[in-house]
């Protein structure tokens, strides 16, 4: 394997890693919330987690750049401030990784969260658990496999994210090309025989992932 | 009446259905009886803080657990309210040990362990300290729910239909067993039944509940005996309910007309009811309380027998250990309930000994004490 490709292969692993760790610390909290809680903004905050699920990546990722670019609501700011700014990092990568991920894992852990009894809840308020310890010693233990197989599914995703990465990320090589834009590059270059190598191990990965996740929601229910 | 230990006094609104009850209880089981969809279960939630009623007052022991009028509302972790949920609501990824200790979890480790382990052993449970509920049989699961719920040694005891999802035999033992476990642990409790001869058999006083009200509260005896209107009757299943029509009423004494007989009934002694003459008025009069007279016994003494009246068999029903008759009075016109007038139940023996597979005419006598006045 050339060393363009083993660096896009060690990146997209680091840029997957970190997006899950990001998805499990928002997705399954807001999961919680959508699946238990009822508040004003509740339909929106679903259909704004929701969305990047059916927007085109590219358009994900252009909400993104107006979001977080250089002259972007957030970005604009922060660039004023501090002269950096995300785009074109590998920071950009993980943030589209992330947000393209997380109605993955908030779809699938809100099920099961939703599927968990409410009479046992009920049951650990009036033993004396807060809401709070009744979410991590009863509801979320018992959501597990579901909240398992949606972080699984939420790796895949940010594994094999190509749109909004290259419209945040951009396809610097070595800085923020990940494996799929690498296959994108090669088949551009008409270096195909070094794209097989990535398509091969981007192919078997995903079986993997995908046969995990079967198994994790058997067990669920 | 002891001091009432438990002052419930809720009104709440749901969609297409009111809850508006109050009701006191003393020491022991109250039961709250009446059919599915009456509140029941409502109201046990709105006693463990789990749903917050609209208006009303909730005081356990003299705790104040909720007041509307003083914005007082005890959170569930704060009322130490045992909760038995109908499906159990075992926590599955725990043992039994853990579940039953749950509750304890503010207590210093030793004395954690040794309480949960004294409430298992005393409910016989020990040996299963181990296992998690799926591996359990339903008897043990509700003994273990019962154990978690008495565990946090509970100023209250709250149980949604304890025993319904037990197959019958089971139900019958356990029924007795949690009589027996609820005056052993002495904890005021409430029982939500449908089932009338379980809240008989877990009563102390009774609660009836229909359409999201309370029809009467009374110790579980009074109830059977003195139904306060037609309605409690026959949420009770009570059999041979009828109408008729006053004659005469006195503090001690009401006659009445009924399909062409003279009925004299006793008046309560402890609330007499006085209709006005020609009111129609229900009664009812147990099946086991009608005595049929045999014809060798020569011609019935009206002094002894009263409320006379002759009849035909028109169809019996074997249950084992007793036989219920449906008989139809020598009179024109249509019967009270449908092809017949009277249920009369029998033991098999009294059955045997009459010959009542052969003979179908009888004469009838109920005595005054056993026609049951409903007012109105």
């Amino acid at each position: 394997m050339t060393a363009e490709n083993l660096s896009a292969l060690a990146l997209s692993l680091r840029v997957a890693v970190v997006a899950t760790l990001l998805n499990a610390a928002i997705g399954i909290p807001l999961a919680y919330v959508l699946a238990r809680r009822r508040f004003r903004g509740r339909g929106l905050l679903d259909l704004l987690v929701t969305l990047p699920l059916v927007l085109p990546p590219t358009v994900t990722g252009y909400y993104l750049i107006v979001l977080l670019g250089r002259r972007g609501w957030l970005g604009g700011p922060i660039y004023g401030l501090t002269g950096w700014s995300i785009t074109f990092t590998w920071y950009a990568a993980v943030v589209a990784a992330t947000i393209m991920a997380l109605p993955l894992l908030v779809r699938t852990a809100r099920a099961a969260i939703e599927s968990v009894d409410r009479d046992l809840e009920k049951a650990a308020f009036t033993l004396g658990r807060s809401e709070w310890r009744t979410a991590l010693e009863v509801t979320l233990p018992l959501a597990r496999n579901g909240i398992l197989a949606g972080l699984v599914l939420a790796f895949a995703r940010a594994l094999g994210e190509f749109g909004a990465t290259l419209m945040l990320a951009g396809n610097i090589p070595g800085r923020t090309t990940t494996v799929p834009l690498a296959i994108y590059t090669s088949v551009q270059t008409g270096e195909t025989g070094d794209a097989l190598v990535l398509v091969a191990m981007l192919t078997v990965l995903s079986c993997v992932v995908l046969i995990a996740a079967a198994r994790l929601g058997a067990r669920a229910t | 009446m002891t001091a009432a230990r438990l002052d419930v006094s809720i009104r709440t609104t749901l969609p297409g259905f009111t809850l508006d009850v109050a009701w006191t209880a003393g020491d022991g089981v109250a039961v709250l009886f009446g059919p599915s969809g009456a509140g029941k279960t409502l109201t046990l939630q709105c006693l463990a803080g789990l749903i917050r009623p609209e208006r009303g007052r909730i005081v356990v022991d003299g705790r104040v657990f909720f007041d509307s009028a003083t914005g007082t509302d005890l959170r569930p972790q704060e009322r130490r309210v045992g909760y038995v949920f109908q499906g159990y609501a075992l926590f599955p990824h725990l043992t039994v040990l853990d579940n039953v200790a749950f509750g304890l979890r503010d207590r210093p480790r030793a004395e954690r362990s040794g309480r949960a382990t004294t409430v298992i052993e005393r409910l016989g449970l020990g040996g299963l300290e181990g296992r998690y509920p799926r591996e359990l049989s339903g008897g043990q699961r509700q003994r273990v729910a019962l154990a978690r719920a008495l565990a946090i040694d509970p100023a209250l005891l709250l149980l949604d239909e304890p025993l319904s999802a037990l197959d019958r035999p089971t139900r019958e033992s356990l029924r007795d067993e949690l009589r027996a476990v609820l005056t052993d642990w002495g904890t005021a409790a409430v029982v939500v039944t449908h089932d009338f001869t379980e809240a008989y058999r877990l009563a102390d006083r009774i609660v009836v509940y229909r359409e999201g009200r309370v029809i009467q509260s009374a110790p579980r005896s009074e109830l059977l005996w003195q139904p306060a209107s037609e309605s409690v009757a026959r949420i009770m299943g009570t059999r041979n309910v009828l109408h008729g029509t006053v004659l005469k009423a006195t503090p001690d004494r009401i006659q009445l007309r009924w399909r062409g007989q003279t009925l004299e009934a006793v008046n309560s002694p402890s609330r007499a009811y006085l209709p006005a003459p020609s009111s129609p008025i229900a009664f009812f009069i147990r099946p086991e309380y009608v005595r049929l007279i045999r014809k060798d016994r020569g011609a019935p003494d009206p002094n002894h027998h009263m409320n006379l009246m002759s009849g035909t068999v028109v169809s019996q029903t074997d249950f084992g250990a007793t036989w219920t008759l449906a008989i139809r009075l020598d009179e024109p016109g249509e019967p009270a309930q449908g092809a017949y007038d009277l249920e009369v139940e029998v033991p098999r023996l009294v059955h045997e000994i009459l010959e009542l597979d052969r003979d179908r005419r009888w004469q009838l006598s109920i005595h005054r004490g056993s026609i049951h006045v409903l007012p109105a």
